[in-house]
């Protein structure tokens, strides 16, 4: 067996050249514009549907408790929902990338638990209360109804609600179990490797 | 602002390689290069000399490697174009091509320890990169050496 085949020298021939060091950096300044774009855009929505909400409540002075409830548990829905949002976002940001490999896999592999965990549950509270809250605000404005168109309205919501629950929440809750377990195992597969 | 590029100088060849044994795709390494430079210049205002540079650039490059699993996920390896890579590298040495071939093909750890190594980075810094005792790292460096000169002696016959 030749065993001494100089790799260092092999090893060494790659080169690549480097780009402008400039163009880099102008190149990470559009880069954090573009995450930060779509955060700032899902906050505004959420906040301006919300705002939307509350301009109701002051423009139609509903009389029972229930619409106000109502009102509230949709507005805590969203509040929940973005709070969520923004909180796995920070996740990553504030995860220091220059602790040794083995820390950095640990690290990564809790967070991805948290992920997890706050995908799911946050998912399910949304709706939850989502749900919830649109009940009780109906109620107020199909009182005013015949019975008939109540129950109609009641039924056709309920549909749309058990639709959601049952078969798009499952769905979107069932591709992220999927795409973060995916990435969990191999994690865990390198993080062994230093365990050999 | 100075700092910054004298450590881009100085090391992007370094990571590049770095990189280039972990994928062993060109363009993906040329990408990887690129996100640990952006992660070093915006920690650079951190950084405050617990460890050298080296240490701290080349932890950084490795973790960046590590992330990859996820971006993999995201766009499966036959989604991207591979025969812009090929054909970058066809001026390349078939020897030098077959030694990164090798590399790559290696455990994760394997690939960012050996890399390390052949980049003349000392042992005991190895090991607090990856995070392993430096005996440990010894040890592994011996096998995979080993492991590639099989491969090596096997291919030229």
């Amino acid at each position: 067996m030749s065993d001494n085949i100089n790799f260092k020298d092999i090893w060494a021939k790659q080169t690549s050249v480097a780009p402008n060091s400039e163009i880099l950096i102008s190149e990470i300044k559009k880069m954090k514009q573009s995450n930060l774009r779509k955060l700032v855009l899902t906050n505004l929505l959420l906040i301006a549907t919300s705002i939307f909400i509350i301009l109701i409540w002051i423009y139609f002075q509903p009389q029972l408790i229930t619409t106000k409830i109502g009102i509230m548990l949709i507005i805590l829905a969203m509040v929940i929902f973005l709070f969520a949002y923004n909180k796995s976002y920070s996740l990553f940001k504030s995860h220091m990338n220059s602790q040794s490999n083995s820390d950095y896999l640990k690290d990564l592999l809790a967070i991805k638990a948290k992920q997890r965990f706050m995908e799911t549950t946050m998912m399910n509270l949304y709706f939850i209360l989502l749900s919830l809250g649109i009940a009780l605000y109906m109620y107020e404005y199909t009182q005013r109804m015949s019975t008939f168109w109540g129950i109609f309205t009641y039924a056709i919501t309920s549909i749309w609600i058990l639709f959601n629950w049952f078969y798009l929440r499952p769905k979107q809750i069932k591709k992220q179990r999927a795409k973060l377990d995916a990435i969990i195992a191999k994690f865990e597969m390198v993080n062994n490797q230093l365990n050999v | 602002m100075e700092v910054f590029d004298e450590i881009y100088k100085r090391y992007w060849d370094r990571i590049f390689r770095l990189c280039m044994g972990y994928v062993n795709d060109h363009n993906l390494a040329q990408d990887l290069t690129q996100e640990t430079f952006i992660s070093v210049w915006k920690q650079l205002p951190k950084f405050r000399n617990e460890s050298s540079v080296g240490t701290w650039v080349f932890r950084i490059a490795s973790n960046n490697c590590l992330r990859q699993i996820e971006k993999q996920n995201r766009f499966p390896k036959g989604q991207l174009p591979s025969n812009l890579v090929e054909e970058k590298q066809t001026n390349i040495e078939p020897q030098i091509q077959f030694l990164y071939k090798c590399i790559a093909e290696l455990p994760e750890i394997d690939r960012i320890i050996i890399s390390l190594e052949l980049e003349d980075v000392k042992q005991a810094e190895i090991a607090s990169i990856v995070g392993l005792s430096e005996a440990n790292i010894r040890v592994k460096i011996h096998r995979i050496k080993e492991k590639l000169t099989q491969k090596f002696t096997s291919n030229e016959r």
